[in-house]
């Protein structure tokens, strides 16, 4: 991360180049889309601030969020059992944010299964996935000092097709009886087979998923569910890093935002509808 | 009274099993001694239906395939329904699948229906473009250059070569979509790219699970309509006069419906009793 | 450790504000690159890196065979489908008439005797298999423990039989009479006084029987009342506005998540 005084000449001289683009006349821009390039970069500049102002040790509070609480004490309930901890990335490929956002949760869970030296069983569907979560709990172990612990096998391809995949995954559950089940990334009708499988052999499960029609599946079926924005925060609020943290507060402030304006929006369209004022709001806000 | 609760406790902790066999029965006999129970379409069904209908004699409609053998159940009899609408009312199909399974069941549907029903010539009256792998960017690459992405279709003819895609450059030549969809990629990507931006209208028939995703662009008019899984199906095979295995599915669909709110019911009255007794000791 | 570290990062920076940007610039180059080139770039890496997926599963599947593991009848019915759809894809087409390629979707091949007999029920069996889950998850999971349980309950209900015909065979008259006697019976839990709970019971059965005899009992009104309108209402707006709030609040997440990478505050996805 950048001192202050090196990110503030970053951003004038990116601000200023910008400004001499604009008045040469903007060449090759597309100036429908000039609103959608003024909301990326107004709500970047709102994550950046966040994630500096927790980095100087600005105060951050995050609320407690239940479900991954319960990680660490799924994974000590495995070590006591003597089980191992089953953990699904979803069923999607890298390029997918909820896949990359399921494999950093692995690398914190990771992190838990090699301190208490619990066996951890990682089956995924697709190979991207396979060696980039490979490569994730590689790390976490070796940052952890037991990378005598880590296996390749650990992390371990099944098949790319979804229903094959819950098959295999079942299979897993029903044989090897994990005692802690964590459904981590992007899910589609597979969820609830795997869930009620889970719940069938006594594991504790716990899921997180921005996939909005599978949350109702995982909240009906698992002990703990992340939803949406929640999974998206886990990072942060496992491992407590400052830029996390200010990013989530970012965040949170951008969806203030977006509230804010739906709400002068539909004022303004009411006032559109009824006459009084002559400039219609949609107009700005489709994307073109 | 007591032997009464005492006996809903004992049957509230049933194995698992016996309720899976019960729903499995619940599916099952209706199929054998089907009820005929009526069918009412929903504001949801009648918007694809009337757009259908909209349009004008020998239009070009693109229909996408993205759905395989295991949701082929809920989303099959829609397929069938609206390219049975199509080619009654003299439109030209195009098909295009973006899941390779798509293509088999684009194949099983259009013999079913263009061959064995209609008698309708390959490359003439419909054409299957076939599966390109690359999700999101088949559909963008539709919608700038169709025929840099299918050089050939799905049969090995060179595109060039067929009679139908005489001035079939990009989507916006197309009159209408519809994709039939049943996860990623699917609708929402259809929307995005290929309707928003072309302005070419879009309706589309999806599994049950996956209208919740696709509502609020019905509701804001980008999807004009929406047929929901099995009983969108139906609905729609009741609208165009063709009862097919959408509504033979549907008495089965509606008693096994009965019965989970029957379990949910008998669930809810054991969890009572139960916290009656607690409370009471 | 400049590959393991500075390399991804600049990499992923690159690559992450070329796409986001240039989405802004017209210029035909630009813009096959962002609609086109980008998501293939992906798509070949991904088609190649099956390659390591598949020797993995072979190598599991091998070793349990080999080292007679529990189980490892099984791993030969997995080791025996991987090779029996390689030559089925290509080596043994089954049907001379056609081209490589073609083979795969046409009549008579060995590959669509394999879909249509093999993937085909196996897929569909796995699918059929969430009927009985959603059974016994609903079962198990819907229980009136306080106010919002309640509702989705009651809204969970009214959608199963409002969906199907079913639904619309039940007449309004008869979820009103439901009503009036629900309404009775937590009159008597509340106020256990038998007198005010039959006169409830009473009051709301004869209401609804002159109000239901004056309209000549249609059976989809009063629509409030008639299941399948409602389970309509309910899907158009509870429902899709819920729907269009958790959408809002996850295309933020998915938007701050990928600026966290793009910018490199977010590192994890190299390990560390």
């Amino acid at each position: 991360m950048l001192k202050d005084k090196e990110f503030w000449l970053v951003a004038g001289g990116i601000s200023l180049a910008f400004i001499i683009y604009w008045l040469s006349g903007y060449p090759l821009f597309k100036e429908e889309r000039i609103v959608m390039f003024l909301v990326i970069v107004i709500m970047s500049a709102n994550l950046i601030y966040y994630t500096r102002f927790a980095r100087r040790g600005g105060e951050i509070f995050l609320r407690a969020i239940p479900g991954l609480k319960a990680v660490e004490e799924a994974v000590g309930r495995s070590t006591e059992m003597g089980k191992s901890v089953l953990y699904v990335p979803g069923i999607m490929d890298m390029d997918q944010v909820e896949t990359v956002a399921g494999v950093i949760i692995l690398g914190h869970v990771s992190k838990m299964t090699s301190r208490y030296e619990t066996s951890l069983n990682v089956p995924v569907s697709r190979s991207i996935v396979m060696k980039a979560a490979r490569e994730t709990v590689r790390e976490a172990y070796t940052m952890e000092g037991r990378p005598d612990l880590f296996q390749d096998d650990m992390v371990h391809y099944i098949t790319d097709d979804q229903f094959a995949y819950a098959a295999g995954v079942n299979g897993i559950m029903v044989r090897e009886k994990p005692a802690a089940c964590l459904y981590m990334g992007k899910f589609f009708a597979e969820s609830l087979i795997l869930a009620e499988t889970g719940n069938s052999i006594g594991a504790i499960q716990i899921a997180g998923t921005a996939s909005q029609s599978q949350i109702p599946f995982f909240v009906t079926a698992c002990d703990y569910t992340l939803i949406g924005e929640e999974f998206f925060a886990a990072s942060a609020y496992l491992s407590q890093t400052p830029e996390l943290m200010g990013g989530l507060k970012g965040q949170d402030m951008m969806k203030a935002g977006v509230t804010t304006a739906i709400l002068i929006s539909l004022l303004m369209r009411i006032l559109f509808d009824l006459g009084l004022i002559k400039w219609n709001i949609i107009s700005i806000l489709t994307v073109q | 009274m007591d032997k009464i609760s005492d006996y809903i406790l004992k049957a509230g902790t049933i194995d698992r099993r016996w309720i899976f066999l019960i729903i499995g029965l619940a599916v099952l006999l209706p199929l054998f001694f089907p009820l005929g129970l009526p069918i009412r379409a929903t504001n949801a069904t009648q918007k694809v239906y009337d757009a259908v209908e909209a349009l004008e004699e020998n239009s070009k409609v693109l229909v996408s395939f993205e759905y395989g053998p295991s949701t082929k159940p809920e989303i099959h009899p829609m397929a069938i329904g609206l390219l049975r609408h199509l080619f009654t009312n003299g439109h030209k199909v195009f098909v295009t699948c973006l899941w390779p399974d798509g293509q088999f069941m684009a194949d099983e549907a259009l013999d079913e229906v263009a061959k064995e029903e209609f008698d309708l010539t390959y490359g003439e009256d419909y054409v299957i473009l076939g599966f390109r792998p690359g999700n999101e960017a088949v559909v963008k690459g539709m919608v700038s250059n169709i025929r840099k992405l299918y050089t050939t279709d799905a049969r090995g003819t060179l595109v060039d070569n067929i009679p139908l895609m005489k001035n079939i450059n990009k989507v916006a030549d197309f009159d209408f979509i519809f994709s039939a969809s049943a996860g990623y990629p699917g609708t929402v990507e259809w929307v995005q790219y290929a309707s928003d931006p072309t302005g070419v209208p879009l309706s589309t028939g999806t599994t049950s699970i996956m209208v919740n995703d696709i509502m609020p662009m019905v509701n804001s008019g980008q999807v004009k309509g929406i047929l929901a899984g099995m009983p969108g199906a139906a609905e729609y095979e009741a609208l165009i006069g063709t009862p097919g295995i959408g509504t033979s599915g549907m008495d089965a669909q509606s008693i096994a419906h009965l019965v989970i709110v029957l379990f949910i019911i008998f669930g809810n009255i054991t969890y009572f009793i139960e916290t009656q007794r607690s409370k009471k000791y | 450790m400049i590959w393991k570290r500075q390399i991804p990062i600049l990499i992923a920076t690159v690559i992450g504000f070329a796409t986001l940007f240039g989405w802004f610039i017209d210029h035909p180059g630009i813009e096959s690159f962002v609609n086109d080139d980008a998501t293939q770039w992906y798509d070949i890496l991904a088609s190649f890196a099956i390659f390591l997926g598949a020797l993995n599963l072979m190598k599991l599947q091998g070793k349990k065979v080999f080292k007679q593991q529990s189980g490892w009848q099984y791993s030969l019915f997995a080791i025996g489908g991987f090779f029996f759809a390689i030559v089925a894809g290509f080596i043994y087409k089954g049907n001379d008439a056609v081209e490589w390629g073609v083979h795969v979707t046409s009549k008579g091949t060995l590959f669509k005797w394999m879909f249509d007999y093999m993937f085909t029920p196996l897929s569909a069996t796995m699918f059929a298999l969430l009927a009985f889950f959603v059974a016994s998850a609903s079962y198990r999971a819907f229980r009136v423990r306080n106010l919002e349980a309640t509702l989705l309950l009651v809204s969970g209900i009214i959608i199963m039989v409002g969906r199907v015909p079913l639904g619309s065979s039940i007449s309004s008259w008869f979820i009103m009479y439901l009503m009036v006697l629900i309404v009775s019976i937590a009159v008597n839990i509340k106020l256990k006084d038998k007198k005010i709970t039959f006169s409830t019971f009473l009051g709301g059965v004869l209401i609804v029987t002159i109000w239901g005899s004056s309209l000549g009992w249609p059976i989809d009104q009063p629509g409030l009342f008639y299941l399948p309108i409602l389970q309509d209402w309910i899907y158009n707006n509870p429902n899709v506005a819920g729907a269009r709030a958790i959408m809002i609040g996850i295309g933020l997440g998915i938007f701050a998540t990928s600026i966290r990478y793009i910018l490199g505050i977010e590192k994890s996805y190299i390990g560390e």
